[in-house]
């Protein structure tokens, strides 16, 4: 059956017409007007947008803090990525394999990912510093300081944070992926002499490659742009250690009232997390396997 | 049949989309939106936006608040033209906003009453809203406990005379008599600036920095002053953990007479006042070894409001009114000092300052014994600066590292203009 041009418009207009739109109107718009203004040096507030040329990324590359806060967010980018991973396959191992009251316990892992950053931030913040260092100070009797005052206990809160915000999430996709490998192939191994481990490892897990490479994509890119959790559970601090390529960007833009830079360096911290993003996806999706 | 029924749906959606983008409006009624920058009244803000109301039919008042630095957030609603009526910003705001975005409110019957109004280029642009004031606050209660003597805070006016005091209570069995906030704001804006309103000429003293000509780890004035800052970290009741000290912990301990001494201003009252506070608290200048610096708090005109120049005619006519009538009006003026706590800074208003910190501030005012903000710090400066101090909080740098940061800082920054 052919369609004519026309009615193809239509109806994707008919379907897809007001997704369009709004995309269009709420990134496409903003994304060009932003690339429009990393060639200017507006300060966020006056009328005037003076053209500056390629001037801002000259600066950005010259940002030393921008690039210290984009090399500390690839660092708790590999660390919470890594962690994520491995403990949403493992809490999703634990969920499928019928234990008792297991969708309670779906739920249950779930349910940090339906706060939002801002509050989870918040009340992990409350936990630290007074939860924590009461418990430390009634253990050791004598003092305890909070794990956020200091530059490396901060970045080991944010990970951990992110890890049991994110954890909850991907393990359902890992769920479904073990749902989606039929259990006859896993059998059919068994039966060949494979042990239970060894079954695990050389058939479903190939056969969930999709659930992976969906999982790391999605925890990647959002790691890399976290912003919500850092501004409430450390806000840069201790002496702005924690400061995150996101964290930076905004001041930059906002706080210093430096417009055109700011963005610019949002622009590429863009383009490191699609090019990360892109190649992770491309490399996964190669070794994809149907049974 | 089921296409039709496809294009309603379609319809409807995108009708319900138009529909809540703009929001119901009340006939006839003026939209005041005001913008509160200061956090500890914003439930008293809303209250009076109530009342306002009732008096004012022909005026629907909104108040916003939001937990950004205030040129953040001015930043974000003029990036997305969208501004506020009446917007309250800090000085610094105005100078940066106020050429371009504030209405000229020259021969506006409060400018006559102030001598705090921020005028540019000729222009009056910025509402003085309040009087306030850095120093040492005090619980003179808390101190006459442990020394069994009446205290005097003009006795106090050396570091020297300070960190003996501050001795005498920890004899005594305060363990840290001093509270010192870990807030850039607090060490970058407050404290750091102290040290450049004490020069003599705080342009001269920043111009000096950046062309070498001053050194600051040897300038008196510094130097003073962080001996009076090393006393307050040495006592620091949170001394073990400075960079987890909750400013409202601190506030509780001082009002509840745990600690006797707090870095910070007349503001704090309004949280100090929730903490069922000592009936003598103050606040006195910081101590310093310099003669002359430690008599005067350090201060002015805080908070201003500006009226955007691009609203309709009638908003612009509201928020005026609205102005007018917190200076002129015996409603305005109870909201101002009574409810909000505030000095006011209108010459007219002779209503008597509520708080024990205020006060003091107005003590310290009517007898001239100010010395002025200064308002041309970037607006990165607190938070650059404040991130060097909190490296020396931490014992990360020591002074001369902290000299040396600031310096640094002020190689590529530059004042604003005024």
């Amino acid at each position: 059956m052919k369609q004519k041009t026309s009615e193809k418009v239509k109806q994707y207009l008919m379907f897809a017409g007001p997704g369009t739109i709004l995309f269009f109107c709420v990134v496409v718009v903003p994304f060009v007007y932003g690339l429009y203004l990393t060639f200017t040096s507006w300060d966020g507030v006056s009328r005037a947008k003076p053209f500056v040329g390629f001037q801002n990324f000259a600066d950005a590359f010259k940002d030393k803090v921008y690039w210290q806060a984009m090399g500390r967010t690839a660092i708790y980018s590999i660390f919470a990525v890594i962690l994520i991973n491995i403990v949403a396959f493992f809490l999703a191992y634990l969920v499928t394999s019928g234990v008792k009251g297991q969708n309670f316990f779906r739920a249950g892992f779930f349910v940090p990912n339906l706060i939002g950053g801002i509050v989870l931030g918040y009340v992990w913040q409350f936990v630290f510093n007074r939860a924590f260092v009461a418990i430390g100070k009634a253990i050791t009797g004598g003092a305890a300081t909070s794990l956020l005052a200091s530059p490396s206990g901060a970045m080991f809160a944010l990970i951990l944070v992110s890890v049991w915000q994110y954890a909850g999430y991907m393990m359902l996709i890992y769920v479904a992926g073990f749902m989606s490998v039929s259990k006859d192939v896993q059998e059919a191994a068994e039966i060949d002499g494979c042990t239970h481990s060894q079954a695990m490892w050389n058939v479903t897990v190939p056969l969930m490659r999709s659930s992976f490479v969906q999982c790391l994509f999605l925890s990647i890119t959002r790691c890399f742009v976290v912003y919500d959790v850092n501004l409430s559970l450390t806000k840069g601090e201790p002496f702005g250690s924690s400061v995150m390529a996101a964290m930076h960007v905004y001041n930059q833009a906002f706080t210093y009232k430096n417009y055109g830079l700011g963005q610019a360096e949002a622009v590429i911290l863009f383009l490191v997390c699609a090019i990360v993003g892109v190649t992770q996806v491309m490399v996964g999706k190669k070794g994809e396997v149907a049974a | 049949m089921k296409r039709a029924i496809a294009l309603i749906l379609m319809l409807a959606m995108v009708t319900a989309l138009a529909l809540s983008g703009g929001s119901a409006y009340a006939a006839n009624k003026v939209t005041l939106t005001i913008f509160n920058s200061k956090m500890e009244i914003q439930s008293q803000m809303e209250e009076m936006a109530e009342e306002y109301m009732d008096t004012h039919p022909d005026v629907e008042v909104e108040v916003y608040y939001s937990s950004d630095t205030v040129a953040a957030h001015m930043s974000t609603k003029y990036a997305s033209k969208d501004p506020y009526v009446l917007s309250m910003v800090d000085a610094k705001d105005i100078f940066s906003l106020g050429p371009d975005h504030a209405l000229d409110q020259t021969g506006e019957p409060w400018v006559a009453e102030t001598t705090q109004a921020i005028s540019v280029d000729g222009k009056v642009l910025g509402f003085p809203f309040c009087v306030e004031a850095r120093g040492i606050l005090y619980n003179a209660d808390a101190i006459e406990r442990i020394t069994g003597e009446a205290f005097d805070p003009a006795a106090v006016k050396t570091t020297a005379d300070f960190q003996a005091l501050c001795d005498k209570l920890v004899a005594g069995g305060m363990e840290g008599p001093t509270g010192l906030q870990k807030e850039d704001w607090s060490l970058g804006a407050h404290f750091m600036q102290e040290i450049y309103e004490m020069q003599d000429d705080p342009d001269a003293f920043i111009a000096g920095i950046k062309d070498g000509s001053v050194k600051l780890a040897e300038d008196p004035v510094f130097n003073a002053m962080m001996d009076t800052f090393d006393v307050l970290k040495a006592y620091n009741w949170m001394k073990q953990a400075p960079l987890s000290a909750v400013r409202e912990d601190t506030e509780m301990n001082l009002a509840q007479g745990k600690i006797a001494f707090k870095f910070g201003g007349n503001w704090d009252w309004s949280d100090i006042k929730d903490f069922d506070p000592e009936e003598h608290l103050g606040m006195m200048p910081v101590p310093s070894a310099l003669e002359g610096y430690n008599e005067k708090l350090v201060g002015g005109g805080s908070k201003y409001f500006f009226i955007d120049n691009s609203v309709s005619a009638e908003q612009q006519q509201a928020a005026k009114d609205f102005l007018n009538w917190l200076v002129f009006e015996e409603d305005g003026q109870n909201f101002l000092v009574n409810t909000c706590a505030l000095v006011p800074a209108f010459g007219n208003i002779t209503l008597p300052v509520s708080d024990p910190l205020g006060a003091s501030v107005k003590s310290y005012v009517d007898a001239g014994a100010m010395i002025a903000d200064y308002r041309y710090a970037p607006d990165d400066h607190y938070a650059k600066v404040g991130i060097s101090f909190q490296k020396y909080l931490a014992d990360q740098i020591d002074r001369a590292g902290l000299a040396d940061e600031i310096t640094a800082y002020w190689a590529t920054a530059e004042v604003g203009a005024h």
